[in-house]
């Protein structure tokens, strides 16, 4: 179904994309293998000094810059697994200004801000804190965060996103990266539904083209 | 209109689709099929197998040859591809089927790599999409390329985890144009579904 008139999209997450606060710690998205921050003297202007150790921990070549695989030993799931690819991808293209495939200490720290936004968002949406989001905790968080989408669409995230078991849940980087998708896809649609009657007609060139720039 | 899928040499389409149950020898013969072997070394029970298992017996087939095999993570992508039921997982006659493909596609990728090196250029990338017929407007390919190239070089696995994304996609659109015009109407709950079941 669809939802009500004038208005069949989501709304964006609440809070803007850049939160203040301390870098994430605890269970959630830590700092991994490099426990706490190093004395983090002379940090860039504007930047948080505890941002600024953390970076240089990741920064494992002291290029200046962190790269998919670099960010990826630095974050972690709450069952230790560290993040997954596609979500390190997606966050570093976010923040990436240059289009090189790296960010910077600016980057990184707008990056901290952003993954403590979702990591909140995922604490509140995990009812029974039980580290991942199951099912009905999926559903909840959707209509929520504004979405009307069906169960059956619930039940094939879960079943793509989360690993094979008898209570198949989501852990925090596949939630960041569903919820990403989300907001860029019906970003994508609503920039063609000019009407916002919730219905395109698209070529399949188009659709393509949509899609492929778009869920990168 | 002309969907990529008319068989080509090497081509992005597959007209196979064997016919029988899923799991289990459909058919006399099967059982020998060397394929086979394969997937019921690592199938369970259920005569299904998932992204860890689908890798595995990729690897063990030794369709990637030469080249390192295939990511846990484009394996994924392969499986959502010809999961008709959206189980999150493939019986032995999808995996055969995703087995023909994935060697089509790599005989095109073999064709392009002259030096052996296990990777494409950006150029040739495009050349190879081209021929397997998806026609993509100039800022796709750009978006692409930029997406699946390292210092601009595309490795097999990206290449292929291309492919599979450009077919599912297609295989989507074409479903919901029954009449084949080449355009859909498109619901904004089934764009999302459509886009993030890939």
């Amino acid at each position: 179904g669809g939802g009500p008139p004038g208005a069949p999209y989501g709304q964006p997450p609440p809070g803007g994309p850049y939160g203040g606060g301390a870098a994430p710690g605890g269970p959630y998205g830590g700092p991994g293998p490099y426990g706490g921050a190093a004395p983090g003297g002379n940090a860039p202007p504007g930047v948080d000094p505890e941002a600024f150790s953390w970076f240089q921990a990741v920064d494992a070549d002291h290029s200046g810059y962190i790269s998919v695989k670099e960010l990826k030993q630095a974050l972690l799931n709450s069952n230790w697994s560290t993040f997954n690819d596609e979500t390190c991808l997606l966050m570093i293209n976010m923040f990436d200004k240059t289009r090189s495939g790296r960010i910077d200490v600016y980057g990184f720290s707008a990056l901290l801000r952003f993954i403590q936004q979702w990591k909140n968002l995922f604490q509140q949406y995990d009812r029974d804190q039980s580290g991942s989001i199951s099912f009905s905790e999926l559903q909840q968080a959707f209509s929520q965060m504004g979405y009307n989408l069906s169960p059956q669409f619930s039940q094939l995230l879960l079943s793509r996103y989360a690993q094979r078991s008898s209570n198949p849940s989501i852990q925090l980087d596949r939630f960041i990266q569903i919820c990403m998708q989300l907001q860029s896809t019906t970003d994508a649609f609503r920039e063609k539904d000019t009407g916002l009657v919730g219905n395109v007609r698209l070529s399949y060139e188009d659709f393509l083209t949509m899609v492929m720039t778009r869920m990168m | 209109m002309a969907f990529p899928g008319q068989p080509v040499p090497g081509g992005g389409f597959y007209q196979g689709g064997y016919g029988g149950a899923p799991g289990g020898p459909a058919f006399p013969g099967q059982a020998q099929d060397p394929l086979y072997g394969y997937f019921a070394a690592v199938a369970g029970q259920d005569g299904q197998i998932d992204a860890d298992e689908l890798q595995r017996c990729l690897t063990q087939s030794g369709i990637a040859g030469a080249y390192k095999p295939f990511n846990l993570e484009t394996c994924r992508l392969m499986i959502s591809m010809l999961d008709r039921d959206m189980s999150g997982t493939l019986g032995f006659n999808e995996f055969k089927e995703l087995w023909a493909v994935v060697n089509g596609w790599k005989q095109h990728f073999v064709s392009f790599d002259n030096d052996r090196s296990g990777t494409v250029d950006r150029q040739e990338l495009e050349k190879a999409l081209m021929n397997m017929g998806f026609r993509l407007s100039p800022q796709a390919v750009t978006a692409i390329t930029r997406r699946y190239s390292t210092r601009g070089k595309i490795t097999f696995d990206d290449y292929i985890a291309c492919c599979v994304k450009l077919r599912a996609l297609t295989e989507c659109f074409r479903r919901r144009d029954a009449s084949q015009q080449g355009f859909v109407n498109f619901q904004y709950d089934d764009f999302i579904q459509c886009v993030m079941s890939i």
